[in-house]
């Protein structure tokens, strides 16, 4: 019995430690974009804070990653996360769509917010300080339909 | 036994960190790939202003084409599922919309022409991608950013249809939305049972 519990265990470190070889894409990047969402809509301060901390993982081209987000096979989880995350909207190269889209997503933006659908909560059950109060809610609604209003 | 374990543990954290050196390397082309493409979009940026313009100038009563057709026979099916708060019959209509999007004939536009109706018909797009999953009052969202871009595709490229371009002020919070429809009797989408007279017609097309 002993022998078989040794057996499965040591096949399963054996596809623990193999996995480790199969490439994760990482979706990090130094440069800020001219087209980035902060940085082409002039976000003020308090605000771009709030962007980049409850926003920024899944939706630019910058994540910063936790130490045991980069082991298999949560890295590849996260990465099929960030990838969907980034189709639907990416702020990294927000400043590039037309004014048509930059409209349509302020809309999905802001009822996102407003509804505690975005950020995640099982993203918020890890990154605590993600998570918007409802001032923050507020500020953020009042700023973003103004800016929606004269795009 | 404890050999082997401790030989895999070593081997593991050899491969890791060769792992590490690898996502650098694809950090640094990601970054140039993202770069060039942020310039081909400006290109793009400036096409869209300069014929934004000419969007305007185009008169739908001018132009009696049925290109739009099924584009607007799409939308109308997804504006009566709202009205009756039927989410699977509005669902069914997007998918319509999408399928006609695919049939259009795209050869037939101007170059003008065709810059803006990709940009309409993209946007379209995601938000009927969107209303083919999504619960009915998601769905009336999208269908709000819908109805915006319907009228700006009838005035880019005109319906032999004749049409009523409707408004609640009541509707998205207070703001106020429009709609498209054929009956000249007012069916509010937004609201559905809860409120379906709600709304004035703002504007005939070919009537």
């Amino acid at each position: 019995m002993k022998k078989i519990i040794k057996k499965i265990l040591l096949i399963l470190l054996i596809a623990f430690v193999g996995i480790q070889f199969v490439p994760t894409d990482r979706n990090e990047s130094d440069v800020v974009l001219e087209s980035d969402f902060i940085k082409s809509q002039n976000v003020p301060d308090n605000l771009a804070s709030l962007f980049q901390t409850s926003c920024y993982d899944c939706h630019s081209n910058n994540t910063k990653y936790p130490w045991y987000n980069r082991i298999a096979p949560v890295s590849w989880m996260l990465a099929e996360h960030i990838e969907e995350g980034k189709e639907e909207l990416n702020f990294s190269t927000f400043g590039d769509l037309s004014s048509r889209k930059q409209k349509s997503k302020l809309k999905s933006i802001i009822r996102h917010i407003n509804n505690g659908e975005m950020p995640l909560s099982s993203y918020t059950l890890v990154h605590s300080d993600a998570i918007l109060s409802n001032s923050e809610k507020d500020e953020l609604d009042i700023w973003l339909n103004e800016l929606r209003d004269n795009l | 036994m404890k050999k082997i374990f401790l030989l895999l543990t070593v081997v593991s954290l050899i491969l890791t960190s060769c792992g590490s050196d690898n996502s650098v390397e694809a950090e640094g082309n990601e970054s140039k790939q993202q770069e060039s493409d942020g310039h081909d979009h400006d290109h793009g940026d400036h096409d869209h202003s300069s014929s934004e313009t000419a969007e305007r100038n185009i008169q739908s009563s001018d132009v009696e084409s049925n290109m739009a057709d099924a584009i607007v026979d799409a939308y109308l099916e997804i504006k009566n599922g709202l009205v009756a708060d039927d989410k699977e019959a509005a669902a069914k209509g997007a998918e319509s919309l999408l399928a006609s999007f695919k049939d259009f004939d795209m050869t037939q536009l101007s170059d003008e022409q065709h810059t803006d109706y990709m940009d309409i018909m993209e946007n379209s797009k995601e938000q009927a991608e969107h209303i083919v999953k999504s619960p009915i009052d998601h769905q009336r969202e999208h269908f709000e950013v819908l109805s915006v871009d319907l009228n700006d595709m009838i005035d880019l490229i005109g319906t032999s249809k004749s049409l009523f371009q409707d408004f609640c002020p009541m509707a998205s919070g207070g703001k106020g939305a429009t709609w498209i429809s054929s009956s000249e009797e007012i069916q509010n989408p937004y609201f559905g049972s809860k409120m379906v007279d709600c709304g004035e017609i703002q504007n005939k097309i070919n009537e």
